[in-house]
């Protein structure tokens, strides 16, 4: 094929030239188009989840091209159509030239990465960084034709590379192999694995969560920091708010100093000192309460009826946010502590809950019949992302917490009730 | 031991209660159907209703080709007379993420106890809604739905009930131009839902 984009059979030098770059665009957009729609698809396919998969496909390839294995690939062992550049415009030839080496399936396949990359497009799930990757690959074929020559012609480097076959395929096994190893080890959309346990709640480093053993851990810098026989953490730089047998402890959380102290039918307490929002259950309603722990005084939130569910409120810098889900309606609830709350998120058909508040952000939980997403919104500009899904109708979304630009999430198991904290950057 | 025809005269008395009683009462054919019934008794149903298998679309009984209304299990939208989704399967009650629920709406296990969260806590009831009036108004922005027509067919030896989930809108949810079908009042079928009678056929 290099052999075609010479001056004798473009007609001029100009035309070569032409052809080339006509060849080289047709090869990057199309080898582009194809990542992008790998990603697209596997964004849509939830095939975020299939990193290791990826992985795995990338060892198994390495060990095909170290023979190994033998493994036949798909591929289509084909040359360009030459009867194009008799028949054909030199534009239209040139680019469907470039098209079809640019597309990787409609040729002949060396090795077995090209369809690793595809895996891994797959995996990555995202259309625009597939496309950029996939456009290296489209730029590698057109290198061969582009790549200003003093002595050799295209047809004479290309025998040079074919005679370095040898070291290319095992430069490419350590390629594979490398990629495996990497894939492996990639945080995946799914987030990295924190810990067994549920109810994170950050601030600023220290990450703070319950176990199902029915006590409460704080992760730093060092050894962790237990509680026994407490619940429902809330963390705000050095002090903890838990529930106890008796109500809601705030403490120092470094020495175990109690600071205040709520008693009653209280839970959920969500702290930024000196103000702590809570739960209150009281006969047949649960109340959302916010208490200035130095002067004492309390306000009432919201009231809601026993039957529904007030989820755990998150309380930031001068702003609060909660769910309360009926049997018609899940709604996330927004306020300003100067104002009133608002209905921020709402369904008739999803369930939304589990906020958590940053600075800046508010993060939540939907889920639906056999998914369940995480999305974030920018509280100025109201934009909204999902920067995580699962699928199945085992596993589901928990309560979360945000710092900054890490989510935290929990997510647990319906057959089993094991839950675990994850952690996405977004 | 009663006789053949008296149960399905009783049959055909549930059958034309039901009518009556469900949402679709106003609708033209439902009130010539049990008019018809009154009058020609139990025989009509056994004739009405073809004793074997209907052909279907994408579930059985469905004879056109407009899409499922959305629900937990697509395409199969199952719903109990006032609309709200059932497990395909089971017939089971289901909230809007598909899990067995009981009367109160909390989720149950596969041995009828309730579920609890990983708090230990049995889990807070999730939303259960209609599919035609809550999930089509969200899911596609079609405020306007109704339930309105329906047709009975024989599917699994019991009378299945295909119910429409009409709109104004003129194109349906396949996307393409909607049918009248046994909507009215200027509506057209936007989506299909099923309810099985259990009735015999």
């Amino acid at each position: 094929m290099v052999e075609t984009f010479t001056p004798a059979v473009c007609g001029s030098r100009t035309r070569q030239r032409l052809a080339a770059a006509l060849f080289a665009a047709s090869a990057l957009a199309t080898a582009a188009a194809l990542g992008a729609l790998l990603g697209l698809a596997g964004a849509t396919l939830g095939a975020d989840r299939a990193v290791l998969a990826a992985a795995g496909l990338a060892l198994l390839a390495a060990a095909r091209e170290a023979r190994l294995v033998r493994l036949p690939l798909p591929q289509s062992r084909r040359q360009v159509p030459e009867r194009w550049r008799f028949e054909l415009p030199l534009p239209v030839w040139a680019s469907g030239y470039g098209a079809g080496l640019g597309a990787g399936f409609l040729t002949y396949q060396p090795v077995a990465t090209f369809w690793v990359a595809c895996a891994g497009a797959l995996a990555l799930a995202r259309p625009l960084p597939a496309a950029l990757c996939f456009a290296l690959y489209g730029a590698g074929r057109a290198l061969m034709l582009v790549w200003p020559r003093r002595r050799l012609g295209a047809a004479e480097a290309v025998e040079r590379i074919a005679a370095r076959r040898p070291a290319l395929l095992r430069a490419n096994v350590a390629g594979l192999a490398a990629c495996a190893a990497l894939l492996a080890l990639a945080p995946t959309a799914e987030g990295a694995r924190i810990t067994s346990g549920l109810d994170p709640s950050t601030d600023r480093g220290p990450v703070a969560l319950a176990t199902q053993g029915g006590s409460v851990v704080v992760r730093r810098r060092g050894p962790d920091v237990h509680y026994q026989n407490a619940s429902s953490p809330s963390i705000y730089r050095g002090l903890l708010a838990y529930v106890d047998s008796s109500g809601i402890r705030v403490v120092r959380w470094s020495d175990g100093k109690l600071i205040r102290r709520i008693k009653g039918a209280v839970s959920r307490p969500s702290l930024k000192w000196p103000l702590l929002a809570f739960r209150r259950d009281v006969s047949r309603t649960s109340r959302l309460v916010l208490r200035n722990l130095k002067t004492g005084r309390a306000r009432q939130i919201t009231k809601v009826s026993r039957s529904h569910d007030l989820g755990r409120p998150s309380l930031r810098r001068g702003r609060l946010a909660w769910h309360v889900t009926t049997r018609k309606i899940s709604r996330i609830y927004y306020m300003r502590l100067s104002g009133r709350p608002r209905v921020l998120i709402q369904s008739r058909v999803a369930l939304v809950r589990n906020p958590a508040l940053s600075d800046r952000r508010l993060l939540w939980t939907v889920e639906r019949s056999g998914r369940a997403y995480l999305r974030v919104r920018h509280l100025r500009t109201g934009s909204v992302r999902t920067i995580a899904r699962i699928r199945g109708r085992k596993v589901g979304y928990w309560t979360t917490a945000l710092g900054g630009k890490t989510a935290y999430v929990t997510r647990w198991s319906l057959p089993t009730g094991m839950a675990t904290v994850y952690k996405h950057r977004f | 031991m009663r006789r053949p025809e008296q149960a399905i005269d009783r049959g055909a008395e549930r059958l034309s209660a039901k009518l009556a009683e469900s949402t679709t009462r106003r609708s033209f054919l439902g009130r010539l159907g049990a008019a018809a019934l009154a009058v020609a008794g139990g025989s009509a149903v056994a004739a009405a209703v073809k004793p074997d298998e209907a052909d279907a679309f994408h579930f059985c009984g469905h004879i056109w080709n407009t899409g499922s209304c959305p629900s937990p299990y697509p395409p199969l939208a199952r719903i109990d007379r006032h609309g709200y989704p059932l497990h395909p399967k089971s017939g089971k009650r289901i909230d809007n993420l598909g899990r067995v629920v009981d009367s109160a709406g909390h989720a149950l296990d596969g041995n009828g106890r309730r579920r609890r969260g990983p708090d230990g806590r049995v889990l807070p009831p999730a939303p259960r809604t209609r599919i035609c009036e809550d999930w089509v108004r969200e899911t596609h922005g079609k405020n306007d739905v109704r339930t309105q027509g329906s047709w009975f067919r024989c599917c699994g030896g019991q009378i299945r009930k295909l119910v429409d989930c009409c709109s104004f809108s003129r194109r349906r949810i396949n996307g393409d131009a909607s049918l009248v079908g046994y909507c009215w009042g200027g509506r057209r079928v936007y989506c299909v839902m099923y309810y099985d009678s259990g009735l015999d056929c």
